[in-house]
C-alpha cells in the first residue's frame, strides 16, 4: 500500500496521456467558475454597452434603441457635464488632503520606537468599518438645530452654522469624512515605501556631508515615485466612482450643488428608472476610469522589469 | 544635549500622534456612546459627546431579538460563504493555472488580469437591469418581462460572485511559482490523488497566503453594505451594514429619526471587522503589500 509507482510521464492510463488529463482536468475546474463569472461580470458589461443607446425605463416593454442621442444630451446640456466636473473636483480635492496628510502620516510613523505599532493600528481603523456605518456620525454631529457641532459652537459662544446650506461647508465635511476614512492604508502604503529605500544610501550621503533637505530631495523622494504613482492613479480610479460618501453626508445637497455623476448614474438607474441615460453616462465615466487604469498598469508592469 | 532633544521630540510626537488617534477614534466612542441614549434623550444632550443621562441598553439588545436579530445572522451567513467559496475558487484555480499545462492557458491568465481593469461604474447599473429581467425568476416570463426579477430575493446575499475575485486567484498562482515542485512531484510519486494533493500538501504550504485570501475577503464582504443596499428592501433579509446604510440615508429625508437605534446597529456592526482587524492585522496589511507595493 501507498508503494504503487505512478506511471511516467506519457504512458496511457484509462486511454490518455498525462498531459490530456491534466489538461482535462485544468477545464473542469476553470471553465465553471470562469462562465459562473462571466454571467455575474461579463455579460453585464455587454448589457451596458447595449444599454446606452436606448431608452428604457426598465418596467415595461423592452428597450427602445435611440442610437447617440443620450450621449447627445450629456454632451449638450449643462446638466451633466457639471455632474462630470464636479466627480472631478471634488473627487481631487478628496484625493489630493488624502495624499498629503497620509505622506504626513507614513514619515511620522517611520520611527522605531515601540508605541508605534498601536499608532499604526489607530490609523488604520476608519478604514475596516463600513461607509454606511461611520457617515453618520457626520450627519449627526452636523443636525442644525439639535447637531453636537452646533451646540459646541454655542457653547464657546460662536454663532450656529447651518452646515448644510452650504455648498462649502458640505464639500468641506465630505473631504473630512474622505481624509479620515482612507489616510490609514495611503500611510501604511507611504511607509512601505519609506523602508523599502536602502539605508546605506542615507549613511553614503551622511558620509558625503550632506544635509537633511537634500536628503529628502535626492533619496527619499526619488525612492518614492513608484508608490506615489500607485497611491495616485488608484486614488483617481477610487474617487472617479465615488458617490457613497456624497449620499450619505450631503445627498447632494444644497441644491444639487455637491451633486456628482456617480450619484446621478446611481439615482438614474436604481431609483428614477431612467435606465438608457444611466448607462450613457457609465460608459462616459467607465472609459475617463479606464484610462487612469491603464495608466496605472503601465507603472506596475514597469517596475516589474 | 542629543539626549534632550530626541526626549523633546519623542514628547512632541507623542502629543501629535496622540491627537491623531483621537480624531480617528472619535466617531466609534461617538456611536457607542450615542447608542447608549434614549430616543427622546438624544436631541437634547450635550455636544461632542453623547454621553446618556440616562443608560438604555434596548438598542443594542435589540439586534439580539428574534425579530432583530436576522440581519446579523445574515450578515455572518454571507460573510462565511463568501470567504470559503473565494478560498476555494483561489485555491483550485491558482493552482491549475501555476501547475497545469493546457491549451488556453495564457488566455484565462489574460482574462484575470484584463478583468481587474473594468471600472466598477461599467457593471453597476447594468448588474441591476440584468438581475431584475432573469427570466423565470419573481414573476418573470422567458423574456424576463412582467416581474422584479431576483430583487428582493434574499438570494442576491448568495449567488453574485464577480470577476474581482480573481484578484486573489492571480495572487495565488503569484505565491504558487516561489514554492518548489518537488514535494508535490514526491506526492505524485507516492500515488495522491487531485484531492488529496489540494487537501495535504497544497493547503499546509500556503497557509499564509490562505489565510490573507480568508482575512480580506471576510472583511470586504462584511462590509460590503452596496450589494444588499442595492438589491435588497426588505430589512429582514439584508446584512447589518446595509440596514445602517438605509438608516443613514432616511435621516435627511422626512420623518422619523431614532439616532440612538442608528448608532447602537452601527456599532454592533462595526464589532466584528474590528476584531478581525484586531487580531488578524499582519494578513491585511499583507494583503495591501502584496497587491500594491509589489505590483
Amino acid at each position: 500500500m501507498g508503494k504503487s509507482v505512478q506511471l511516467p510521464t506519457g504512458v496511457r492510463k484509462r486511454g490518455l496521456t498525462r498531459a490530456q488529463r491534466e489538461a482535462r482536468r485544468a477545464y473542469m475546474i476553470i471553465l465553471p467558475y470562469y462562465i459562473y463569472i462571466a454571467f455575474w461580470s461579463l455579460l453585464p458589461l455587454l448589457i451596458g454597452f447595449f444599454l446606452g443607446f436606448t431608452e428604457f425605463d426598465g418596467l415595461s416593454g423592452l428597450p427602445k434603441w435611440v442610437g447617440l442621442a443620450n450621449f447627445k444630451t450629456f454632451f449638450s446640456t449643462n446638466e451633466y457635464l457639471i455632474l462630470l466636473w464636479r466627480q472631478v473636483w471634488i473627487g481631487m480635492l478628496c484625493l489630493l488632503f488624502n495624499t498629503v496628510f497620509s505622506f504626513f502620516l507614513g514619515l511620522a510613523l517611520n520611527v522605531n520606537w515601540r508605541i508605534r505599532g498601536f499608532f499604526r493600528t489607530t490609523v488604520y481603523v476608519p478604514s475596516v468599518a463600513a461607509v454606511s456605518t461611520t457617515t453618520a456620525v457626520i450627519v449627526a454631529l452636523l443636525s442644525p438645530v439639535d447637531g453636537g457641532l452646533n451646540k459646541f459652537l454655542q457653547t464657546i459662544g460662536l454663532e450656529p452654522i447651518v452646515w448644510s446650506y452650504s455648498q462649502f461647508w458640505m464639500v468641506f465635511w465630505i473631504v473630512v469624512y474622505f481624509v479620515w476614512r482612507n489616510v490609514g492604508p495611503a500611510a501604511i502604503i507611504w511607509l512601505g515605501g519609506l523602508q523599502s529605500i536602502n539605508p546605506s544610501l542615507y549613511e553614503a550621503a551622511r558620509v558625503d556631508g550632506a544635509k537633511r533637505w537634500q536628503e529628502i530631495r535626492y533619496i527619499t523622494i526619488p525612492g518614492l515615485k513608484y508608490i506615489a504613482g500607485y497611491i495616485i492613479l488608484t486614488g483617481i480610479i477610487s474617487v472617479m466612482q465615488m458617490f457613497d460618501v456624497v449620499m450619505f453626508i450631503s445627498r447632494g445637497n444644497p441644491y444639487g450643488k455637491t451633486d456628482v455623476l456617480m450619484y446621478r448614474i446611481y439615482r438614474d438607474g436604481i431609483q428614477n428608472f431612467n435606465l438608457g441615460m444611466a448607462g450613457a453616462q457609465s460608459i462616459i465615466l467607465g472609459i475617463v476610469t479606464i484610462i487612469f487604469a491603464l495608466m496605472y498598469f503601465r507603472l506596475v508592469a514597469r517596475s516589474e522589469d | 544635549m542629543g539626549k534632550v532633544r530626541s526626549r523633546i521630540f519623542l514628547m512632541l510626537w507623542l502629543l501629535v500622534m496622540g491627537a491623531v488617534a483621537i480624531i480617528m477614534l472619535y466617531p466609534f466612542i461617538y456611536s457607542a456612546l450615542a447608542g447608549l441614549n434614549h430616543k427622546n434623550d438624544f436631541g437634547h444632550i450635550g455636544s461632542l459627546l453623547p454621553i446618556p443621562k440616562r443608560i438604555v441598553l434596548s438598542n443594542f439588545l435589540y439586534i439580539f431579538t428574534p425579530n432583530g436579530i436576522r440581519p446579523l445572522i445574515n450578515t455572518v451567513l454571507r460573510t462565511a460563504w463568501y470567504t470559503v467559496n473565494v478560498c476555494l475558487m483561489a485555491v483550485l484555480v491558482g493552482y491549475v493555472m501555476a501547475r497545469y499545462e493546457f491549451k488556453g492557458k495564457r488566455f484565462f491568465f489574460a482574462v484575470i488580469i484584463c478583468s481587474q481593469l473594468v471600472p466598477g461604474v461599467l457593471t453597476l447599473i447594468p448588474s441591476f437591469v440584468m438581475v431584475s429581467k432573469i427570466p423565470f425568476a419573481g414573476g418573470n416570463n422567458w423574456m424576463g418581462v412582467g416581474g422584479k426579477g431576483l430583487i428582493n430575493n434574499i438570494l442576491m446575499l448568495y449567488l453574485p460572485f464577480g470577476w474581482n475575485n480573481l484578484l486573489w486567484a492571480f495572487l495565488f498562482i503569484q505565491s504558487m511559482r516561489s514554492i518548489p515542485r518537488d514535494l508535490e512531484e514526491a506526492a505524485e510519486i507516492d500515488g495522491c490523488g487531485f484531492f488529496k494533493m489540494i487537501l495535504r500538501i497544497l493547503i499546509p504550504i500556503q497557509k499564509p497566503m490562505i489565510a490573507v485570501i480568508a482575512v480580506n475577503t471576510a472583511l470586504s464582504t462584511w462590509n460590503d453594505w452596496m450589494t444588499p443596499f442595492i438589491y435588497i428592501n426588505k430589512i429582514q433579509d439584508s446584512t447589518l451594514p446595509a440596514y445602517v446604510g438605509m438608516l443613514t440615508a432616511q435621516l435627511q429625508a422626512f420623518g422619523e429619526r431614532d439616532y440612538p437605534k442608528l448608532f447602537a446597529t452601527a456599532t454592533v456592526a462595526i464589532i466584528p471587522p474590528f476584531l478581525i482587524f484586531l487580531f488578524l492585522q499582519k494578513y491585511i496589511i499583507q494583503g495591501i503589500a502584496s497587491v500594491g507595493i509589489k505590483g
